[in-house]
């Protein structure tokens, strides 16, 4: 059938016993042909199995030429409804609360017609709401003109009165063209005669007063009596809705032609206007008209309110709920629309990728919506054979969720090739453990990501803010790293900079009782080294530096050296895993070779100058093994032998280059050849197979197997170089352990010397805990986060480059089911 | 006490660790394969990390010397 794989395509089998994580599950694709009637049914149930990922088999078409089309136009217009009811909760302060409901199936139709008829009452509560509390705020306004205008009005009558007898007065006297406006008048003739004054009273904003005045005055030249008072507190204006404070305004004028003016400003100007009487008796009946209608219309408003409440608290019990029914069924639709129709347009064929191990549940769940819905019909289930490449899924836990995902971020594994993350769960945090090492840091780390843990479920269910969630999200992650901190913390003798003798006595002591020369030539070691760590005699000593600056030069190379190796023999497993035997021979092989004939050769030098204590320059010796392989090592013997030993690993690196570079093209066009010596018989099985699968997949290894040499010569060329100088470059980088880890210790060791002792060596009370607060808080901010973040990033950089370009292809995509479950989580 | 006593001490340490687990919560061949897995890489970082520092002490070519004033 199709067992003949390109190279590296094909599906392969563990040498070893299977390892949960170290490779995505096996996964299928399937084929699942559902009657119409079953359809709504089955997808639910699937969405529940959340173990299946539909392939859109109408990817050519417009959402609009889609089947289901009208069905999400439906769910979001319940969707629409659902958040206009949110926003009004919201608005009346009432959170939807999530009373114990028993799961009833609630039927989307009658919902949409439910949520239709809530709609319609709410919005029609809301307006008469408005309605009615634009007429309260009128009435408010109108009893304040009542009062106050009440207070002013005769006396300004009688101003306004008096001015316009001098005007006439005037006018009768000059004859003059600028005859007033108001000609109507019958008084020229008579002075004497009662001035008839209309007046307009009402309300007028505080900020246009000055401006409303002075239009008025223009616009009537001068022919009006303007008098305001100013009311105390913010009246709520009946329009806006806004407090605003407002004038009581009266204004007398003469003249149909003044008053149509006048009645335009005021609207202009938005000052509202109120009817006032001159009678005094009607004004006090006016006064408590007003007063009762007004307590009359609160009465009515409060209830109106309550009503509204009402509903919302309704609506509010079962929101949730009708949520995520909405959300679901519009998933389910939105799924549906992915289905082909068949020709015979009674049922819905679905493809999918699944893994091998959900089988079975897959069709439980298929048989259960075809007995739930009554159908006639059950669902038929096949697997089909592809060369596509499935998608990677891992099962993980809470625990190693969190270490996958770093991983899944700088690339989604490949299908089955070799997981990365499994080693990661103990070396990610060991390497920032080796930045970090201070147990007394790595105790307040613990402790913080305990109560994380601790309260791990009330957590899990509450909202966080964006940094929360994502230390929340990584509480496993920081707690092992705080474990191991501590671990390394303990071997570097450091808690908050200070060493402690807990293993047993120092192994340096002064040479003579007097501790002369302590100072000048220093100590001499009276005992057998320190059994756990660092002598704690070392710190604050001049000589502390450079001893532990090569100390931990050397432990980077060292630890850098092991894990490459271990990403090469990741490698080896990959080409074990997927039968590549050319990827064995020619490309584990030479690597392995090249790596460790430099510096494995270097890190045994490490371990041989340590154990025999001897002065060789390391420098010297590596450097000259290239330079002048020949010469004489002199001084820099380190063991017998070593210079044939040199020049064999000399010539095992520079043969292991072309090793990597030349046989595995060329082998590769010899494969490719024999293989297509039988064209004829291979195109007519592949045709055979087309015809099998229903839409054509995008056959790959079928029929483009188009050779070009210079093209994979050039992909070889490009990987040896960059694994040839890689091996330099990364082990170099690996030294990014020593430089994180002086950097925290000489913090750790200032903060301590320069702010604790200092404010000690006072002896004042206050400076003391002024200095004790001022060292919390550089702790804190510096060391615990941002040496933190920035040992955490180190350490990730050293994973995903230094270690996984040794093995990982990482161009895979991820498994990404049909759930209703991640579908909660997504809208969230 | 040792380089090669305290290695076997690691060793042991490791071995008990990975028992103990596999009693605690046995899950099934390739879950206990996979913790087993995890516990010896801890193990082999731990004694990796305490074997270096200690090797780097059996015979120094440095000694302390004290800084003034202590």
């Amino acid at each position: 059938m199709g067992d003949y794989h390109s190279h590296g395509g094909g599906r392969g089998h563990g040498c070893c016993p299977t390892m949960d994580l170290m490779r995505s599950e096996p996964m299928q694709l399937v084929q699942i042909i559902i009657p119409i009637e079953s359809a709504h049914l089955t997808v639910s149930y699937l969405g529940d199995l959340g173990l299946l990922q539909f392939k859109d088999l109408n990817a050519d078409k417009s959402p609009f030429q889609r089947t289901y089309a009208n069905q999400i136009k439906r769910c979001g217009e319940m969707a629409r409804k659902l958040r206009f009811f949110g926003e009004q909760m919201t608005k009346a302060d009432i959170s939807p609360s999530a009373m114990p409901v028993t799961r009833t199936h609630i039927d989307l139709d009658d919902l949409e017609v439910k949520l239709g008829e809530l709609e319609a009452e709410l919005i029609e509560v809301n307006s008469n709401g408005e309605k009615l509390q634009r007429t309260f705020n009128e009435l408010l306004e109108y009893k304040l003109v009542l009062q106050k205008a009440g207070e002013f009005f005769y006396s300004a009558q009688g101003h306004a009165t008096a001015q316009q007898r001098e005007i006439e007065a005037h006018q009768v006297g000059d004859g003059s063209l600028d005859s007033p406006l108001l000609l109507e008048q019958e008084m020229l003739a008579d002075p004497s005669k009662q001035v008839k004054l209309g007046f307009v009273s009402g309300l007028v904003p505080k900020e246009k007063a000055m401006a409303f005045e002075r239009i008025l005055f223009r616009a009537t030249r001068g022919n009006m009596f303007l008098k305001q008072v100013a009311i105390d507190d913010p009246v709520t204006d009946p329009v806006s809705g806004e407090k605003v404070g407002k004038n009581v305004f009266v204004v007398f004028y003469s003249g149909e032609r003044a008053k149509t003016k006048i009645l335009k400003i005021c609207e202009a100007f938005g000052a509202n206007r109120y009817p006032f009487t001159e009678d005094v008796g009607k004004q006090m009946q006016m006064i408590d008209e007003v007063s009762w209608k007004i307590s009359e219309l609160k009465t009515t408003i409060d209830v109106g309110l309550i009503h509204r409440d009402s509903i919302l608290k309704n609506i509010g019990y079962q929101f949730e709920q009708w949520n995520h029914l909405v959300r679901r069924e519009k998933s389910i639709y939105h799924t549906l629309n992915m289905l082909s129709l068949d020709v015979t347009k009674k049922c819905l064929v679905a493809e999918g990728w699944s893994p091998v191990f959900a089988t079975s549940q897959v069709q439980d769940a298929l048989q259960r919506a075809t007995y739930d819905s009554n159908s006639q019909v059950g669902s038929i289930f096949q697997v089909l054979h592809t060369n596509e490449s499935p998608p990677t899924y891992f099962q993980t836990n809470k625990f190693t969720s969190a270490f996958q995902e770093i991983v899944d971020a700088y690339g989604v594994a490949k299908y089955q090739e070799a997981n990365p993350g499994v080693y990661t769960i103990i070396t990610f945090p060991f390497l920032f453990a080796v930045m970090f090492g201070d147990w007394g840091h790595g105790i307040c780390l613990l402790l913080t990501t305990l109560y994380f843990i601790i309260r791990e479920k009330k957590l899990s269910s509450q909202k966080l803010g964006d940094i929360m969630e994502m230390t929340f999200g990584g509480r496993y992650v920081i707690m092992m790293m705080a474990i191991f901190s501590i671990y390394t913390g303990l071997i570097y003798n450091e808690f908050f900079s200070v060493p402690f003798e807990l293993f047993g006595k120092s192994a340096y002591a002064c040479r003579d009782s007097s501790c002369r020369d302590a100072t000048t030539e220093g100590l001499i070691k009276v005992r057998p080294a320190y059994p756990f760590g660092v002598d704690p005699k070392w710190h604050g000593t001049r000589s502390e530096l450079p001893f532990l600056n090569s100390l931990k030069m050397k432990m980077s190379i060292l630890l850098g050296v092991a894990q490459m190796n271990l990403g090469i023999v990741l490698s080896y497993f990959n080409a074990k895993f997927f039968r590549n035997n050319l990827n064995i021979w020619y490309q584990f092989v030479p690597q392995l070779i090249f790596l460790n004939s430099l510096f494995g050769y270097l890190s045994l030098l490490i371990i041989v100058k340590w154990c025999t204590g001897s002065k060789a320059d390391l420098y010297h010796v590596m450097i000259y093994m290239f330079l002048s392989p020949t010469d004489d090592l002199g001084e820099n013997q380190l063991f017998p032998g070593q210079k044939t030993l040199q020049l064999v690993l000399l010539l095992l690196a520079l043969i292991s280059v072309p090793w990597m570079l030349f046989p595995k093209p060329i082998l590769l066009k010899k494969q490719h050849q024999e293989r297509h010596q039988g064209q004829s018989y291979t195109m007519l099985q592949s045709t055979e197979e087309m015809l099998e699968l229903d839409h054509g997949h995008s056959s790959h290894g079928h029929g483009n197997e188009e050779f070009e040499f210079s093209e994979v010569f050039v992909h070889q060329l490009i990987h040896t170089i960059e694994f040839v100088l890689g091996a330099v470059s990364n082990t170099a980088s690996y030294l990014r352990l020593w430089a994180l880890s002086l950097a925290h210790s000489e913090l750790s060791s200032v903060f301590y010397e320069k702010v604790l002792l200092l404010a000690w060596g006072f002896n004042n009370i206050i400076i003391l805990i002024i200095g004790f607060i001022v060292f919390i808080f550089a702790t804190v901010g510096v060391l615990l986060v941002m040496e933190t973040l920035s040992a955490f990033l180190h350490a990730l950089r050293l994973h995903w480059v230094e270690f996984q370009n040794k093995f990982y292809e990482g161009d895979g995509y991820k498994f990404s089911p049909f759930s209703f479950a991640l579908l909660a989580e997504d809208e969230d | 006490m040792g380089f090669l006593v305290t290695t076997l001490i690691f060793f042991l340490a490791g071995v008990v660790a990975s028992l103990s687990v596999r009693l605690c919560c046995n899950g099934g061949p390739s879950i206990n394969l996979l913790r087993f897995t995890l516990v010896v890489t801890a193990t082999v970082c731990c004694w990796m990390m305490w074997a270096i520092v200690y090797l780097a002490q059996l015979k120094p070519l440095i000694v302390p010397i004290l800084s003034e004033g202590e």
